[in-house]
């Protein structure tokens, strides 16, 4: 058989840095997180403030990508992004 | 014809994107197949070979078993069959056409008379004779040349090679007396075997199809360092390169070139393939981008390239002591389910709206 011309994608050597993980995102009255928590139930913290927020979406073409993000800072100063997937609702945490 | 035209005359025609990596990749196979029936293999363009003959009588006779054996070779390599000949024969004939004759023009016009999946043999001696009836337009004419060679009433390289060599010199000048002498089968000009190059490749896979030329610019700039550091580029310029895209879809792209001037040089590297992105980019999105180094210049005298490879092999020193010091680390380090321990974090898209996809690890291999 003649081998096929197209090399195989070498996509599995590589991995992925600062993948958005699950998390739970408790909510106050007006919709914006309030406080984040592990999935385990121990908790990440509670939010001081929202620094920025802004949306992605993309790639509507292929697998849409709809994202709402919050750059917040937690208590005791430290500063994460939290991510809603606006198609699934799922929250996530990313560091910036 | 333009597309459009071949449209207009067959609606039902079905257009084929073209794969030049599969045609490299193919031709790759037929050069390999053909170096079993002789060490002396020239790739002239993709698609002509010159297999060089001499001293192979003694291993499988006269000139038609030799022929019939490149014959075989072709067709395993562009049949793809290993051992049933008659089978590939019958599916699946070869397109190839085969020529032998003294010299490379002879054996290459003895070649362009050939049907497909067959051969013509031009007896020793009779280069002459064969040649003769053949059209001018086998000659390596410009068309100005070959205008006014028609022009003159000269059809055939027949009738070229019966004019004095010094008339035709006199009217085209070393041009012309070359075309005279191949026209007269008075040039043989040898096989000349290819050097086997080591190439060195360096290569990006995407997450997502990359379709920006500036965003394709940066990754070959990133791929062109990385293959700068390989430690087999000590002592050694760059002459020819190759890049090839895998696009979406299934198609592919393909540039390669072969530099004026050989050079460890970054930026005069990157040159060509900015310009080739400019002018014929990829016509769909990249899903994997490959930088070869095929061809190398030894470094000279100059100062300049002797510091270059200075600092090449000062990298290979740094290089020398990372390998032994990761050594160690994956001794006293065992990873999850024996993965690698150790990573190197490569930009991917740097440029990418989610942070995710912007860096990489991939397995440390210093």
């Amino acid at each position: 058989m003649v081998t096929p011309a197209r090399a195989p994608l070498r996509t599995d050597r590589l991995r992925a840095v600062n993948e958005p993980q699950l998390v739970t995102v408790e909510l106050d009255d007006s919709g914006a997180p309030a406080a984040v928590g592990r999935l385990g139930g121990s908790a990440v913290g509670r939010i001081e403030c929202i620094n920025e927020t802004w949306r992605i979406d993309d790639e509507w073409w292929r697998q849409i990508i709809s994202r709402l993000y919050y750059e917040v800072m937690l208590e005791g100063g430290k500063r994460v992004v939290l991510l809603q997937d606006l198609i699934t609702s799922n929250w996530f945490i990313q560091y910036p | 014809m333009t597309v459009s035209q071949a449209i207009g005359l067959c609606s039902t025609l079905r257009l084929i994107e073209p794969d030049p990596v599969h045609y490299d990749e193919q031709f790759a196979y037929l050069l390999a197949a053909l170096s079993e029936v002789s060490p002396v293999v020239e790739a002239a363009e993709l698609g002509l070979v010159y297999v060089g003959g001499d001293g192979l009588e003694g291993i499988y006779g006269g000139n038609h078993k030799i022929v019939d054996a490149i014959m075989s070779c072709v067709r395993r390599a562009t049949c793809g069959v290993e051992n049933d000949m008659s089978i590939a024969t019958r599916r699946t004939p070869h397109a190839a056409r085969v020529g032998w004759g003294v010299g490379k023009f002879t054996a290459w016009v003895a070649a362009s008379r050939a049907k497909p999946s067959e051969a013509v043999v031009v007896p020793l001696g009779e280069e002459r004779n064969f040649l003769a009836p053949q059209p001018i337009a086998v000659l390596p004419l410009d068309t100005d040349t070959h205008r006014r060679l028609r022009r003159l009433g000269i059809r055939t390289l027949g009738a070229l090679a019966t004019l004095p060599e010094a008339a035709i010199t006199a009217q085209f000048g070393a041009v012309g007396r070359r075309l005279w002498q191949l026209a007269a089968g008075r040039v043989v000009e040898p096989v000349q075997g290819r050097v086997e190059p080591e190439p060195i490749a360096a290569a990006l896979s995407f997450f997502s199809p990359v379709g920006e030329r500036e965003l394709l610019v940066h990754a070959l700039d990133q791929l062109i360092a990385r293959a700068l550091k390989h430690p087999r580029r000590i002592g050694w310029r760059v002459h020819a390169l190759r890049v090839r895209a895998e696009l979406e879809g299934g198609g592919s792209w393909l540039t390669a070139h072969l530099l004026k001037e050989p050079t460890a040089d970054a930026g005069r590297i990157a040159a060509p393939l900015r310009t080739r992105l400019e002018l014929s980019p990829p016509v769909g999105g990249v899903e994997r981008l490959v930088l070869e180094f095929t061809g190398f210049a030894p470094g000279t005298t100059e100062l300049q390239l002797f510091a270059r490879d200075a600092q090449a092999a000062a990298r290979a020193g740094q290089q020398r002591a990372l390998r032994s010091a990761a050594r160690e680390i994956r001794m006293r380090v065992k990873g999850e389910g024996g993965r690698a321990v150790l990573y190197h974090i490569i930009e991917v898209q740097p440029w990418s709206r989610l942070p995710e996809r912007r860096y990489a690890l991939i397995d440390y291999e210093p």
